[in-house]
């Protein structure tokens, strides 16, 4: 016969053999590495601080924004073409701006799978919209005392953040801003800090992949910035010969291989100089 | 003469094929994709009746088994980002995927600039379902009064309107007039009104943004693209 104990005792250890058995195969069903882990978001590996990302990405930006302003725009206006903030108006026979061409790159890029930003604002816009307010006021405050690029976190929505300065490369930008009716300020001149060109990306150590990858995006985005363009040209009622010639020959306009060729043995010294001592 | 009850193996039978007739039927609305309307959260938005879901819902990389290790292991601390369950988050990729376009007063991309951290803050203006929640049946979810939180400073050079400034209407608060007159996202070929009294009125455009007719006309310069993903 068994002690009263014992009898009492069974049951508990039966009920504890049954849950440490339902733990164990829950353990084993959770942390068991079988199936393999899902790839972790996170950079793993060998990986580049993104600011010098941001600088490399900055450079071909600013590389671009004076070809387009001294080979299309200024040297356009002198053959004939004309370029205008409504350019994308049905009956405006114009192109894009600087400010307005980078503002298509932009969109262009967001069209694509990379999580590169790319914004344009000034504390003096001629459009009110793109004033600086806030944290990017006062970083912007600090690249004018400075004339250093800015590097911050937008920490609410977990995005890295670089500032440059967008400086004025041609007299011609210089009196549009000073002439147009609704410019805050008219008395830029050349080499002035206009605004500033900010970037963003949601990571703060990229690997060479994804640097590479970010270039390419940009570089596939001015090629579609300047397809816009061509394509409205295309509706002009006398439209410019599109070939191998610059509008510096006359009304001409480059084509997109021979422009984007001008843009690349521009920018690729550089941003291959960068590339070769990234990881140091 | 009464009719002596039926054996009990009929009952059986009868009750099996009654039951086993539920349980297909159940087993139908799960997955015939026909009846996936039947599990959604609510009603389509505006424009998005012929949308099937998996249109926008996803399925999450890896199995069950997969995504609950990786949940577990990043609560722990050992996997630095954490991983979908079931489906993906809908966000601003499948919205854009149709909805991106070239010319967008308010693209949604704009609000994850730094300076727009107090919009962001006040109304999640860098998601695209902050307005535009899904599965409300309606075109848009937001009150209409948001612009106050980007254009308090509104002071514009040359004053398009003709009977009243911008900077008065902004000082009266007069919020919810804004869409009287512009279209947010500026995807319609039309000119602004230049004079305020000719505004549509408040009740013309919460009809509008609960899915009704459109004040702006049915000129539109970017048509969503279908079957985008």
């Amino acid at each position: 016969m068994l002690s009263r104990s014992t009898s009492s005792r069974i049951p508990y250890a039966g009920t504890a053999a049954i849950w440490g058995g339902v733990f164990v195969l829950t353990a084993i069903y959770l942390f068991a590495s079988r199936p393999a882990p899902l790839a972790d978001g996170q950079t793993a590996g060998r990986t580049i601080p993104i600011e010098k990302v941001f600088r490399i990405v900055a450079a071909e930006n600013s590389s671009m924004r004076t070809l387009w302003t001294a080979e299309i725009v200024a040297a356009g206006e002198n053959s004939g073409l004309k370029f205008d903030e409504k350019w994308r108006e049905k009956e405006v026979a114009a192109g894009p701006l600087p400010a307005l061409f980078l503002r298509e790159a932009a969109t262009a890029i967001r069209k694509t799978q990379v999580p590169l930003g790319l914004f344009l604002g000034s504390d003096y816009p001629i459009n009110q919209s793109n004033m600086f307010t806030g944290t990017q006021a006062e970083y912007f405050r600090k690249m004018r005392e400075t004339g250093e690029p800015q590097f911050f976190p937008a920490a609410d929505i977990g995005q890295q953040t670089a500032m440059f300065a967008d400086i004025i490369v041609a007299q011609g930008c210089a009196n549009c801003h000073n002439e147009h009716p609704k410019s805050p300020k008219t008395d830029w001149k050349m080499n002035d800090i206009m605004g500033a060109t900010t970037w963003s990306y949601p990571k703060d150590k990229v690997t060479l992949e994804e640097t590479l990858q970010m270039i390419a995006t940009l570089r596939d985005s001015f090629g579609t910035a300047y397809d816009t363009y061509l394509a409205k040209v295309a509706t002009f009622e006398r439209q410019p010969e599109i070939g191998e010639r610059w509008p510096r020959d006359g009304y001409y306009l480059p084509t997109r291989q021979v422009f984007l060729s001008e843009f690349e043995r521009r920018a690729s010294p550089d941003t291959v100089d960068h590339l070769i001592h990234i990881f140091n | 003469m009464p009719q002596p009850p039926p054996p009990e193996r009929t009952i059986k039978i009868v009750s099996y094929a009654i039951g086993a007739l539920l349980a297909l039927s159940a087993l139908a609305v799960l997955v015939l994709p026909q009846f996936e309307r039947v599990y959604a959260k609510g009603p389509p938005n505006t424009g998005h009746q012929t949308l099937a879901c998996a249109d926008c819902h996803t399925e999450a990389a890896g199995t069950v088994r997969q995504q609950l290790q990786a949940k577990l292991q990043y609560w722990v601390g050992n996997r630095a980002t954490d991983a979908s369950f079931g489906h993906e988050t809908v966000g601003n990729a499948q919205c854009t995927a149709c909805h991106l376009r070239d010319v967008d007063n308010h693209p949604v991309h704009r609000f994850l600039e730094p300076r727009f951290a107090g919009a962001r803050a006040a109304l999640g203006a860098h998601l695209c379902v902050s307005c535009h929640r899904e599965h409300k049946g309606v075109r848009v979810t937001m009150i209409p009064i948001a612009c106050s939180n980007c254009h308090q400073d509104l002071d514009i050079k040359n004053e398009p309107i003709v009977d009243i400034s911008h900077k008065q209407l902004v000082k009266r608060q007069a919020w919810s007039t804004c869409l009287g007159c512009h279209d947010f996202h500026g995807n319609h070929r039309r000119a602004a009104q230049v004079q305020f009294k000719e505004a549509y009125s408040e009740s013309t455009i919460m009809e509008y943004l609960a899915g009704g007719p459109s004040p702006y006309g049915r000129d539109i310069k970017f048509l969503a693209k279908k079957g985008a993903r």
